[in-house]
């Protein structure tokens, strides 16, 4: 009962008000815009100088709604079956909570309208992956399309007397040197070679290290062509080749023991401490583990993170996992953007937000006052100072979030960002030619755009059968057979029916 | 104040005649009644005013349409629970854990509080007691906490001491889902057996101390005593306190269990309540978390009835 009456009390501040077009005290206010975004650090405050230059700038008043990042999914659930949807929400476009209320008409459909905003369409090919079958509800906030990588330990692998790896074999040979050879020279045996944390959620896909691989042995990007039809990843026998060398790693020792329970927050902490060598993840890791290890050593730390790009599997082939080359929406509240012309209204300012200047601002900072153009590069100044101090943490905590057409990345039209130091401009010059390397052998998700409605229905009970069972197989309490059976198990209870609805939607959306 | 609470005196002459009306009855107790009042409303707010929400285990419900837009779906989500691949498992661990607790957790501070009573020394008596309350007070983040830096593989130091002293290979074992339900029930053991243990101390106060020396006189030795005196002393108090957790033994600890769940103990883990929590809010599938509530709680009431009677048939006083 406790928990029933939990759910129902968090909605039941929904009941009066939620009755399909929204209560009298919803009016939005032509001046001010609500935002609700993730959040990495402290709230800023209104009266900061960031808020009040963007505010001038669009010469509106904004008001954020500020949650941290690792409540955010469960916050946008309660706050969907609440009556406090703001203006314009971050929003995961494909959760089954967006899909249900956007599907009952809580938010602005802009397929048709979007175009006529030049700096929201962004590239038409991600604007329709982050349509929920080619409905679009927002402006995508634009990330990296490629950003998979190895970040290994670039000291250990002199020490060890190995070259950067090219192949899978070539990274099995150097986790077996980082875990036998004694890399860290200390005379003990207390080192292994790939780190992997816990990966958190049940969504299959999730560009955890066990998709990379998956990926590199030629599985799909989830969902990939087979015999003319759409199939999951986990349904073909590249998948099962990936997790064997995933399992045979695992099993002998060359991952970290807690690898099903390291959080993912610390996932930096045995590179940096020289417990582990290897990561798999996406290359912007390389800028904080360079942050680390320069606190630890000033002098050395650039000689200590070698990145490379996604790797050959065995018999030199090669696929790249791309990612969606986005990160959630920012979608309309119907409730509050009543008509047609406060929409156009609302729009409008997205849209200035979304240019260069706007972008500059959310991404940036103020200009002068936090940092100077130099080269097209934005270089940090007056750091010491803490009010700048106190606008640039507001930029990067917090505001960055905001920005469609950038990120941190070295995607977007706001300035790059470049430490002066020379390791971290060779990493960012090295990743550009990585990236190009890669995206060649990118092999991209077709089901990007397409949302199955049994999926959504049933994705709650589906979802953690095969994430758990694979995990299972890797740590060896379940064979493969058993695996094969568990994904039979996930095909019976509504899979079979949810690769009908992927077939079917991407053949209509003549992807 | 003190003048108006107490009975009023009977009056001969109503003996004699009519009833007293209901209004004079309210009017002569008004004190009694304003003091219902504040636990009545608290009551209709928070407990009864959201069971309206429960509807929407019958809807497919869509905040947005609200409770009268939303379509309505009869059993559909009952017979998705039912038919679906979940009911099996949660209902197995459910009811496992609860078990483990009736067996484990719930003689345990009714022992603690016998053996606290033979203490002779009241200084130890109480300085133990105090110290076994003390878990009572901590969150159970902390308490999971203190469980992964004691027991993960790599860095739990008790994890290794066990690895050095019996060998073998070593152990996750917050990770094994064998291992899952000794620590949860060691967890809850460890947090509330010593606060549980005050209301049974509190009992055992209340014994008449002429029953002990009767009891020597006819030659009883301590654990005659125990056995002749103190426990019958205490029934009534282990009946209440048994009616009690019938009624939220598929209660598990939401935070407890969420904290310790990883994808490899998942099967052994999910609970009714994890579960609901899991589906309503973080996947945003309200009706079908409603449904998985709503059945746990009509279970809930059914074992609350169900052992009350019990203890009525086996002759001890129910809660009603």
């Amino acid at each position: 009962m406790a928990g029933a009456l939990m759910l129902t009390t968090a909605l039941l501040a929904s009941a009066c008000s939620g009755t399909g077009g929204g209560g009298e005290s919803s009016q939005a206010d032509a001046n001010t815009i609500t935002f609700m975004t993730q959040l990495f650090g402290t709230a800023p405050n209104p009266q900061g100088e960031l808020h009040q230059a963007i505010e001038k700038f669009l010469g509106k008043k904004i008001k954020v709604t500020w949650v941290p990042n690792a409540d955010y999914p469960e916050k946008v659930n309660v706050t969907l079956a609440s009556a406090n949807i703001p203006d314009v929400m971050v929003v995961d476009p494909k959760s089954p909570a967006f899909g249900k209320a956007a599907e009952a008409g809580a938010f602005w459909d802009l397929t048709d309208k979007i175009k006529k905003y030049p700096n929201l369409v962004g590239d038409e090919k991600v604007l329709l992956n982050s349509s929920i079958n080619g409905k679009i509800y927002g402006p995508y906030r634009t990330r990296p399309l490629l950003r998979s990588a190895v970040m290994i330990r670039a000291d250990w692998l002199k020490k060890v007397g190995l070259e950067a790896p090219k192949t899978t074999d070539d990274l099995y040979k150097i986790a077996e040197a980082f875990t036998k050879k004694d890399p860290d020279g200390n005379g003990k045996d207390d080192t292994y070679g790939l780190i992997i944390p816990k990966w958190p959620g049940t969504t299959f896909a999730a560009s955890s290290p066990f998709n990379v691989m998956d990926v590199w042995f030629g599985a799909p990007n989830n969902w990939g062509e087979r015999d003319g039809k759409l199939v999951p990843e986990f349904d073909t026998p590249e998948f099962f080749e990936a997790n064997r060398f995933m399992k045979k790693m695992i099993d002998e020792g060359l991952v970290n023991p807690d690898w099903n329970t390291l959080d993912t927050a610390k996932w930096n902490d045995p590179f940096v401490q020289g417990k582990g060598g290897i990561i798999i993840d996406v290359d912007v890791r390389t800028t904080q583990l360079l942050d680390l290890l320069k606190e630890q050593d000033p002098q050395t730390y650039g000689d200590k993170v070698l990145t490379v790009g996604n790797l050959a599997r065995p018999d030199g082939k090669k696929f790249s996992l791309p990612f969606s080359g986005y990160k959630d929406i920012l979608a309309v509240s119907k409730q509050r953007v009543k008509t047609e012309a406060q929409l156009d209204e609302l729009l409008k300012t997205l849209d200035k937000l979304a240019s260069k200047e706007g972008q500059v601002l959310l991404t940036n900072g103020i200009e002068g006052r936090n940092f100077k153009v130099e080269n097209g590069e934005a270089v940090l100044i007056n750091q010491e100072d803490p009010k700048v101090k106190q606008v640039q943490d507001d930029v990067d905590k917090a505001f960055i979030q905001l920005g469609t057409q950038a990120s941190t990345g070295t995607t977007g039209i706001a300035y790059p960002r470049v430490p002066p130091e020379a390791p971290y401009r060779k990493d960012l010059a090295e990743r550009k030619e990585r990236v190009a390397e890669d995206l060649k052998t990118a092999v991209f998700d077709p089901s990007l755009p397409v949302v199955s409605p049994t999926a959504v229905a049933k994705g709650a009970t589906l979802n953690p059968i095969v994430t758990d069972a694979r995990i299972k197989y890797l740590a060896g309490q379940l064979s493969e057979d058993e695996l094969k059976a568990e994904i039979k198990r996930w095909y019976d209870g509504g899979g079979t029916q949810i690769a009908q609805e992927i077939n079917d939607l991407v053949a209509k959306l003549g992807q | 104040m003190a003048t108006d609470l107490a009975p009023p005196p009977v009056k001969a002459a109503k003996v004699a005649g009519h009833k007293p009306d209901r209004a004079r009855t309210l009017w002569r107790y008004r004190w009694l009644y304003l003091l219902l009042i504040p636990g009545l409303a608290y009551f209709i707010v928070f407990k009864y005013v959201p069971m309206r929400g429960l509807q929407i285990a019958f809807q497919d419900f869509v905040p947005f349409l609200g409770y009268n837009g939303s379509e309505w779906v009869g059993f559909k989500h009952f017979v998705d629970l039912f038919t679906g691949p979940d009911f099996g498992r949660l209902m197995y661990n459910t009811l496992y854990l609860a078990f483990l607790n009736v067996i484990f957790v719930f003689p345990a501070p009714i022992i603690v509080a016998l053996m606290l009573n033979e203490l002779r020394i009241n200084i130890l008596k109480r300085s133990v007691q105090s110290l076994i309350y003390i878990p009572h007070f901590l969150s159970w983040t902390i308490v999971a906490s203190l469980t992964y830096i004691l027991f993960s593989v790599d860095y739990g130091v008790l994890a290794g001491w066990v690895h050095e002293i019996l060998g073998g290979q070593k152990i996750d074992y917050v990770a094994q889902p064998d291992w899952f339900r000794p620590i949860i029930i060691l967890q809850t053991l460890w947090k509330t057996t010593g606060w549980t243990t005050i209301i049974y101390l509190a009992a055992l106060a209340g014994v008449n101390h002429e029953l002990y020396e009767a009891a020597r006189m006819d030659g009883a030795g301590r654990w005659r005593q125990l056995w002749h005196v103190t426990l019958p002393a205490i029934r009534p108090t282990i009946v209440v306190m048994a009616i009690l957790m019938s009624g939220n033994l598929l209660d598990m600890s939401f935070e407890q269990i969420w904290l310790m769940t990883n994808n490899l103990n998942r099967a052994t883990a999910d609970v009714f309540d994890t579960f609901v929590f899991y589906v309503g809010i973080n996947q945003g599938a309200f009706s079908y978390a409603t449904a998985v509530g709503l059945f746990k709680g009509v279970v809930g009431v059914l074992l609350i009835f169900g052992s009350n009677w019990l203890a009525k048939r086996l002759g001890q006083r129910g809660l009603f």
